[in-house]
């Protein structure tokens, strides 16, 4: 156990790596220049061509790319992510203040999205195909397929313009988070609440359910003891997928509720041609889509009792 | 056999129809058979004849995605299975059934310990304290064969092999302390080696506890060993059912000879090598009017088309024996009551 969770974490370096070398290399292949951009900035419109090569030089933009991959990756490594093109403050800063927002949309939104999803399929699954399933499993299909700025436009439009009971926008308190909660959380839920369902419906058709019922309980005593159980695995591994795919969602979410998040500084630095913020937040989206999936892949092997005892039998 | 002692589990005219997404079955089809304190009944027949549909069914026990249609009564402790509430039936099967499944393996619950589900069961049906329910089922696990038992019962199945996990089941079964055990096919998924403890374990147990036990099987050595009645199902119906002396060693129907003949070491002296019972068994979901045996019996006459044959009760002494074949009894001038 304790050496598979050594390799596990040796290649999740490996991959966070590899993946930020090959963000950096897209993102220098991406049109624009970081000089000309400089120059811009300090001198109008009017900055010449002799300017935009000395700043450049300086910034050791020429450098072959292997060389400037490196030296990026070891000053990212210290911490320092250079400073962004757009805020002209030290990105290392603006995560500081921006990473905690993103943390509570994730943390609320995927919250939501866990306890929902169980509570939807577990109904389901104990309705068995009468009116709740159906009902269920129509909810889990639109908010699989509903994108999600609509749907936080629908909900400002209910509930903050209509009903006039949540803000629209902004931070001012738990009110304000219930929105953008409810709209990146609906995609997971639904994708989740049919794994729980599928998943619980397989369990039941099992011997081992079977056996459950011959023990003398009820189904749904069958449904929570007996089968729960049995699709953790499944449901931690989906639910792994769909927290990372949560950090894209932050990108629309946090900017539709401005929210000042990392999801919301991704975009403004694709806007602002701001190389060096977007390489930075990509990179700490890497980090984020690897460690998930780390911390994923050790709570199943804990839960699994095939794998947590696999030496000792 | 007196005649004050009710059986404790008794099927009368059972019909179960199962409807699956696109055909419907008659799985059983006007089977009656029971159980007495103390007695083991096996069941025997081929593959599909209804052996687990028929004993299992009226319990609730078939797998999820088919649906049931079950007629007949199917009587246990004074009350009626058939058309009972789900939460009384599912009670009933905790307290007065134990049910031991063919392949431990896949029965037993891989995310659960073992020890602790027994415990849970003879708290829950026995009335124990938690201390003592736990000391209940480590001394099931010993009684059941399971070596090292205070060990075993914190382990998961995986870490256990078919043969201990069947005996597991087999304590699983006992922990609610039923009246009636249905072992469907114990044996058949284990080592041969293991086969025979298993069986012995169970009649074992059934001497101890005085416990009706309903085997099912296919081995007819495990019927001569540990049965002492013997019902011969065909294609949903009784075929024959007596004492296993006297089914065993004088089989009427066509298809206990038939069965019985394909056994390669049974009764040996008689049968040089072993016959299979030519074609198939019928396809049960177009309803033939008479005998289901017809298609596959040398000894077929026209009636047996037309009517379903009756169990008739031959003359002898003790439990008695019944056949579903006028033609042969006709033929070999069997006598009957
Ligand atoms: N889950 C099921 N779905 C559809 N048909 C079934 C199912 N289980 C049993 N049957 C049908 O019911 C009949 C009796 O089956 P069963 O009692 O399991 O036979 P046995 O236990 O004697 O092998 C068979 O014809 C079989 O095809
Ligand atoms: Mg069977």
């Amino acid at each position: 156990m304790k050496s598979v969770l050594i390799k596990r974490f040796l290649l999740a370096c490996f991959l966070i790596v590899a993946a930020s070398a090959l963000t950096f290399a897209l993102v220098a292949a991406a049109p624009g220049n970081v000089a000309a951009l400089i120059a811009e900035r300090a001198a109008g419109p009017g900055a010449d061509a002799e300017m935009i090569r000395k700043i450049g030089d300086e910034l050791g933009l020429y450098d072959p790319l292997p060389l400037r991959y490196a030296r990026w990756l070891a000053s990212a490594a210290t911490g320092d992510l250079g400073v962004s093109l757009r805020t002209g403050k030290p990105v290392a800063e603006e995560f500081a203040a921006r990473i905690p927002m993103t943390a509570a949309l994730l943390g609320g939104g995927g919250l939501i999205a866990f306890l929902l999803s169980l509570t939807l399929g577990i109904a389901g699954a104990a309705s068995n195909g009468r009116l709740a399933d159906r009902v269920i499993h129509g909810f889990s299909l639109v908010g699989a397929s509903t994108p999600n700025f609509f749907v936080a436009a629908l909900l400002v439009i209910v509930f903050s313009v209509t009903l006039g009971w949540l803000p629209t926008f902004g931070t001012s308190g738990f009110q304000s988070w219930l929105l953008p909660w409810a709209t990146i959380a609906l995609f997971p839920a639904s994708v989740l609440s049919r794994v729980v369902r599928v998943n619980l419906q397989e369990a039941m058709s099992r011997p081992f359910a079977t056996t459950g019922f011959a023990k003398g309980y009820t189904r749904s005593s069958v449904l929570l003891r007996e089968a729960l159980p049995n699709i953790a695995i499944p449901y931690l591994t989906t639910f792994g997928a769909q927290f990372t795919l949560m950090i894209i969602g932050s990108i629309v979410v946090e900017t539709v509720f401005a929210l000042r998040g990392v999801g919301a500084f991704f975009i403004d630095a694709i806007r602002f041609r701001d190389f060096v913020g977007m390489q930075s937040t990509l990179l700490l989206f890497i980090i984020f889509f690897v460690m998930t999936n780390l911390l994923v892949d050790i709570i199943c092997m804990l839960v699994d009792p095939r794998i947590r005892r696999a030496r000792s039998a | 056999m007196t005649s004050q002692v009710e059986p404790l589990y008794a099927i009368n005219d059972l019909v179960i129809d199962l409807y699956a997404a696109t055909v419907s079955v008659r799985a059983v089809d006007g089977v009656s058979l029971h159980v007495m304190p103390g007695e083991t009944v096996a069941i025997v027949g081929e593959s599909g004849s209804g052996k687990t549909v028929s004993t299992l069914g009226p319990l609730g026990l078939l797998p999820e995605g088919v649906t049931v249609d079950v007629r007949g009564t199917a009587k246990a402790g004074g009350k009626d299975l058939v058309g009972m509430a789900s939460a009384r039936l599912s009670q009933m099967r905790g307290a007065y059934f134990g049910v031991i499944f063919q392949d431990p393996i896949s029965a037993l619950n891989p995310m659960l310990k073992v020890g602790p589900q027994l415990a849970e069961q003879a708290r829950r049906f026995c009335g124990l304290s938690h201390e003592a329910a736990r000391k209940e089922a480590v001394s099931l696990l010993a009684r059941s064969g399971i070596p090292d038992p205070e060990d075993r019962y914190n382990r998961y199945p995986h870490e256990m092999s078919g043969g201990m996990l069947q005996r597991a089941m087999i304590a699983l079964a006992l922990a609610a302390r039923p009246k009636v055990l249905i072992a469907d096919e114990p044996t058949t998924a284990l080592d041969a080696t293991v086969q025979a403890q298993i069986l012995e374990l169970i009649r074992q147990i059934q001497r101890d506890n005085d416990i009706g036990v309903i085997l099912i099987t296919h081995d007819i050595g495990a019927v001569a060993s540990v049965a002492d009645r013997v019902v011969v199902l065909y294609a949903g119906q009784v075929a024959e059912e007596g004492s296993v002396l006297d089914v065993l060693t004088s089989p009427v129907h066509p298809y206990t000879r038939g069965l019985l003949a394909s056994v390669p070491d049974f009764r040996a002296e008689d049968r040089v090598e072993a016959h299979e019972i030519p074609g198939l068994p019928p396809n049960q979901i177009k309803l033939e009017p008479g005998c289901r045996f017809a298609e596959r019996c040398e000894h077929v006459e026209p009636q047996c088309r037309v009517e379903r044959p009756p169990l008739r009760t031959i003359a002898a002494p003790g439990t008695p024996h019944r056949v579903a074949c006028p033609v042969v009894i006709r033929r070999e001038g069997i006598a009957v009551q």
